[in-house]
């Protein structure tokens, strides 16, 4: 249990306030069935329920949560770091320099599993640097990732040499054929292993929350540094450690989308860092940290793939930028509203 | 430095025991910046063929005439405390805006076709257009008190998303009033100076003049450093940043009008990443993204850094990939010096 609702049990256990504690916990699944509900019946005049056309045909489910596993596999580490105060815009970037890693590695005859490896470990990497320009350089972390966004995409744009766009099948090199099957062929009711691996990071992550110190020491962190601090939890070691996890994840993403993709695009992450925030302040955690749930961002996840994804069917492409933005402004000012009513409690 | 000895002791760092004689911080890190930027100029001079050239050294300054307008908003912002990643959506929107109401209503199709409004009304009404998402950013961090990098990231994507929707993903250019392109393509006093650059430059005088000498700067320090002492001597916060806001869009709104009017076009993804170039050459100017301390001179300097930087290596033929590396680079050795000497200084 976080502190916050804990105290609020103790407080005045009325009928009202379990109704707002109920809501609270779980708004986000209503949202997420009243999206897809709002989805399915929008052309029902032109496509029958679940036939092809209609938002609910089984490939379009499939498709969905296929395009949808970089997303779903950043939302939990993510969580964990924006719980314990932190930030880092350079995940989407991080991405793409996973993505081109990994693409390169496939690409000059390196087998699947080496290639995975060496991948998640570069992303290890990148998230350790993050940790260590913000802990012990000490530079605020919206800076810090910023510099690193910078320098990752750099990267990724100089590892793919000029004139060409991405790591792709051509000039004598080839892409193995076991490329694509990661992102893309099913293996267990239609879906890939790339969706099945998020399920994993976020189970995996799930418990980490509920079940380790390791998620308490987050929110403890997130909550009340000085006091986390003082009780004699090393903060920033278990802040580098969550940046070493966003790394991780945001490795399993580069390798997802480069694989459905089957090329290594060095911009293919662009703009993720944004989505990710959106997704996570949609699940109800705290921008100042201290109040969050993996499992809510994984829904809210959900949420916004269903969304522009869905939406494609029904106004033009043109319109997602829009759609995103207003949905960050509104998901923010929710949780200020839900915020405020707690605080004046 | 007259000017900063004389000013009271507002900053962070400046310490009362030691009178008007000691240089302020701000004033130390504003040299310290500058002198960077010069030091680079030179080492920039002597290892690229024909950089130590007068037009060049004009065409840095001119070249970037959007961002370092752009700048000082972003930076009275960021003094106060407050982050604005809007700009550049706004630079978009404004820009869509103006030719949206300035195209004759009868296009032959939909991306010719505009409102057809007379010239300045559609420029007043871009601007309008811009204000509105500067209002949009002051209530929801100021009524509703979000943190203000998440409500700007939002009104970012939703000002580029409306002019994404009027321009339907790409542009409009077509059906315009041949007075559209004037504005940005005019020179002033019949010397070759164009009009964007010369208002950068009474921009960049007032701005610095309303921080050193007014109340109004001086206030937004204040705010900026101490917001809770702030409150109970009586200011009034909240109206304050949003002021801020609607200077920072309203620079924005007449950067994107002529933009637009420069080239003749609105273009939806027009000002892409220059929220992040006003933000990184404020940061290299020494403004702290906590607020409370920073210079407009400094940002200025800031600039002249970035802008020495990419166009270095540019001259030594480096792949353009090479830049985001070095905007890391310049950024990250920025900080590090900034925060040494300082602390180094106020040991």
């Amino acid at each position: 249990m976080m502190p916050k609702s804990s105290t609020l049990a103790q407080t005045s256990p009325t009928f009202a306030n379990h109704v707002g504690r109920f809501m609270r916990n779980y708004y986000i699944y209503f949202v997420l069935v009243l999206v897809v509900a709002l989805l399915s019946v929008a052309n029902l005049d032109k496509f029958d329920l679940f036939e092809r056309g209609n938002f609910l045909y089984e490939r379009n489910i499939i498709n969905i949560l296929r395009i949808s596993a970089p997303l779903l596999t950043l939302a939990g580490a993510f969580t964990l770091l924006m719980v314990s105060g932190y930030i880092d815009l350079s995940v989407g970037s991080a991405m793409s320099l996973s993505a081109v890693v990994y693409a390169m590695l496939a690409i000059n005859g390196v087998p699947f599993i080496p290639a995975f490896a060496i991948t998640v470990v570069v992303g290890a990497a990148l998230g350790l640097i993050n940790g260590i320009l913000v802990i012990r350089l000490k530079i605020t972390p919206v800076i810090a990732t910023l510099i690193t966004l910078s320098l990752y995409k750099g990267v990724a744009l100089l590892l793919v040499q000029d004139g060409v766009s991405a790591i792709k099948s051509g000039g004598g090199l080839k892409m193995p054929s076991w490329f694509n099957s990661y992102g893309r062929e099913g293996v267990l009711l239609g879906l890939p292993m790339a969706f099945w691996m998020a399920i994993a990071v976020i189970i995996a992550l799930v418990i980490v929350q509920n079940r380790t110190l390791l998620g308490k020491y987050a929110v403890a962190t997130g909550g009340n540094p000085t006091a986390a601090k003082l009780s004699g939890i090393s903060t920033g070691k278990i802040v580098i450690l969550i940046y070493v996890l966003v790394g991780i994840t945001a490795a399993l993403a580069g390798i997802a989308r480069s694989s459905f993709m089957s090329l290594g695009d060095p911009l293919s992450g662009d703009g993720m860092e944004l989505t990710v925030i959106l997704v996570v302040l949609l699940g109800g955690t705290a921008f100042s940290g201290g109040e969050g749930r993996v499992l809510r961002s994984f829904i809210g996840a959900l949420i916004i793939m269903a969304l522009t994804v869905g939406m494609l069917t029904l106004v033009p492409a043109y319109y997602q930028t829009l759609v995103i933005g207003a949905a960050l402004l509104a998901a923010a000012a929710s949780n200020h509203l839900v915020s405020r009513k707690e605080a004046s409690k | 430095m007259t000017i900063t000895d004389s000013t009271p002791p507002l900053s962070k760092g400046r310490t009362l025991s030691e009178g008007g004689r000691r240089m302020s911080d701000e004033t130390f890190i504003m040299l310290l910046v500058g002198g960077v930027a010069v030091g680079l100029f030179l080492i920039a001079s002597v290892m690229v063929p024909n950089f130590f050239q007068l037009l060049n050294m004009l065409n840095l300054v001119t070249n970037n005439w959007a961002v370092i307008s752009l700048g000082v908003g972003v930076t009275f912002l960021l003094v106060s405390g407050n982050f604005d990643l809007s700009v550049g959506g706004i630079v978009a929107l404004s820009g869509v805006l103006a030719v949206w109401f300035a195209q004759s209503p009868d296009g032959a199709n939909s991306l010719s076709t505009g409102l057809g409004l007379p010239y300045w009304l559609a420029v007043l009404g871009a601007f309008f257009g811009a204000l509105a998402i500067g209002a949009m950013n002051a209530l929801f961090v100021v009524r509703f008190s979000i943190p203000s990098i998440i409500v700007t990231l939002g009104t970012m994507m939703v000002a580029r998303g409306i002019a994404q929707v009027i321009t339907q993903g790409s542009q409009r250019n077509t059906n315009l009033p041949d007075a559209f392109g004037v504005l940005g393509n005019m020179t002033v006093f019949g010397t070759w100076v164009k009009l964007p650059v010369f208002l950068m430059v009474v921009l960049l005088v007032v701005a610095i003049f309303i921080e050193r000498k007014a109340v109004f700067g001086r206030l937004t320090f204040w705010i900026g450093s101490n917001p809770i002492a702030a409150n109970l001597s009586g200011i009034d916060k909240g109206k304050h940043v949003t002021y801020l806001y609607l200077f920072s869009s309203a620079i924005a709104g007449v950067v994107g009008i002529l933009l637009a009017s420069e080239f003749k076009s609105g273009y939806s993804n027009r000002g892409t990443l220059m929220e992040f170039d006003a933000l990184v050459i404020a940061l290299l100017g020494g403004v702290a993204i906590a607020g409370g301390f920073g210079s407009v001179v400094g940002m200025f300097f800031g600039a002249i850094i970035l802008a020495v930087v990419t166009s270095a290596a540019t001259g030594l033929v480096l792949s353009p990939d090479w830049q985001y590396i070095l905007k890391a680079i310049a950024v990250f050795l920025a900080i590090m010096t900034q925060t040494w000497a300082l602390a180094r200084r106020n040991r």
